[in-house]
């Protein structure tokens, strides 16, 4: 828009200043800067901010253009540098976060919606059909046409209570589908966790452990699961999450029961849980709330393990995790990940 | 030229065009076009793009073009840009690519 005469920035994480009156711009348009924006564009008029749009990861969110600027197509200008950021960062597959009054202006920009919340969130991707391919090469890995189940978990670490919440959906289903969530934003990273999950389930036949990819539990799906805050936004991003599972996940895995672990510890997780059991049976799927496994009294949790790891009382450890877990942690890969509790090595 | 990698040129800004060029390990040219022009100019722009690329020597791609009603040199620009980068090519033939 030159011959509007604004002016570019790119804000990096430092850049509290700017940060600030982008936060306060955004504050105006009923949204925020989100703590997790890892690159900003903003176009100045003047000294006035007139329009600007985030990246996380592949993620974009914060987007907004002041009123008396719109239909000058600055949206185009701030979606294609941030599209262009992103595939020069090797994120060709992205998202859009936004509300779904604006549903239309990024369907011409060459995104496809995946799911909507009245007036709440919409969910969009620049792929044509992502989330269904997606879900269709996880059924093809199945080569099971019957009635399945499913589960997803994180499993940061895979501990005996995931073990446990497996065995017995497995027991109960025909076939189990076991999701685990992909996101890289734990303490163990997903790769370790996946790995961790299909050798402590090696030993069961009717299941198919798979990665949730962007699709659930993500920062695409639901920002606010990583940030561990109770916020207004928790309830409707779960909301989005079981909205997508019920309409992609479930008919095309042919899914008509999900299984979770009671949550006795974290509130957030609890939100969601109890969103469940309001969304997913109204499309004729059954939740299944599984007991926690318990030792020595107390139902076994990751964050217990992981408190243990970090005051390294690896023999209680020893006790509320499988055996393939406890080896994974004895290899240097996993005294790495100790460490990094412990607070010697910086977090990722 | 063989496409190695995926690479992007342009923007979504109105008379541009996005288009992305990667590789296609199906083989092949595939082409996936959004335009706000589609009904009037779909078929000039694939036109456009299968010039574009047999004059470079691509066989294989995915060209995925999000078109807002660019001219067709804006088209082939972009488009030329896009297979570039994605070959990793540091030079160009800039004259002697139009030998048709």
């Amino acid at each position: 828009m030159d011959y509007l005469g604004l002016t570019e920035y790119i804000l990096t994480r430092e850049d509290q200043k700017l940060r600030g009156a982008v936060g306060a711009f955004l504050q105006k348009q009923g949204l925020r800067l989100e703590e997790g924006v890892d690159y900003t564009y903003a176009l100045v008029d003047g000294k006035e901010l007139v329009a600007t749009g985030s990246l996380e990861k592949n993620v974009i969110k914060c987007v907004a253009v002041r009123q008396d600027y719109q239909n000058m197509g600055l949206t185009n200008k701030v979606i294609s540098q941030l599209v262009y950021a992103a595939h020069k960062g090797g994120k060709e597959h992205l998202f859009i976060y936004t509300k779904p009054g604006n549903l239309q202006i990024f369907t011409d920009l060459g995104f496809y919606k995946i799911m909507a919340l009245a007036d709440k969130v919409v969910l969009l991707e620049n792929k044509r059909d992502g989330i269904r391919d997606f879900v269709r090469q996880i059924k093809q890995k199945a080569c099971f046409e019957g009635r399945a189940s499913a589960v997803v978990v994180n499993c940061n670490p895979f501990t005996l209570g995931h073990q446990y919440l497996i065995e017995q959906a497995a027991e109960e289903s025909e076939f189990l589908y076991v999701l685990v969530v992909s996101e890289d934003k734990s303490v163990f990273p997903a790769d370790v966790r996946l790995k961790l999950v299909q050798e402590g389930t090696d030993h069961l036949k009717n299941i198919l452990v798979q990665e949730t990819g962007s699709y659930l539990i993500s920062s695409a799906t639901f920002p606010s699961y990583f940030l561990k805050e109770e916020s207004v936004a928790v309830s409707s991003h779960a909301a989005l999450d079981l909205e997508i599972f019920a309409n992609y996940f479930a008919p095309i895995l042919n899914i008509s029961r999900r299984y979770v672990g009671e949550e006795p510890y974290c509130s957030l997780t609890n939100v969601y849980n109890e969103k469940m059991k309001v969304i997913l049976p109204s499309y004729g799927i059954v939740v299944r709330e599984i007991p926690r496994r318990e030792a020595v009294q107390q139902a076994i949790s990751a964050s217990w393990v992981r408190g243990l790891l970090k005051e390294n009382r690896l023999e209680e450890v020893k006790a509320l995790v499988p055996e393939t877990t406890y080896r994974f942690l004895m290899t240097e890969e996993g005294r790495h990940i100790i460490d990094k509790l412990k607070g010697l090595r910086p977090m990722l | 030229m063989e496409i190695k990698g995926s690479a992007m040129a342009g923007t979504l800004e109105s008379s541009d065009a996005s288009i992305v060029v990667a590789p296609n390990a199906d083989k092949g040219i595939v082409i996936d076009l959004i335009s706000s022009v589609e009904k009037q100019f779909g078929e000039d722009i694939r036109r456009t793009v299968k010039q574009v690329l047999k004059e470079l020597d691509v066989e294989d791609a995915i060209v995925k073009i999000q078109d807002r009603g660019a001219l067709d040199c804006v088209i082939r620009a972009r488009l030329q840009t896009a297979v570039l980068r994605a070959a990793n090519g540091k030079s160009f033939d800039w004259e002697g690519q139009r030998h048709v």
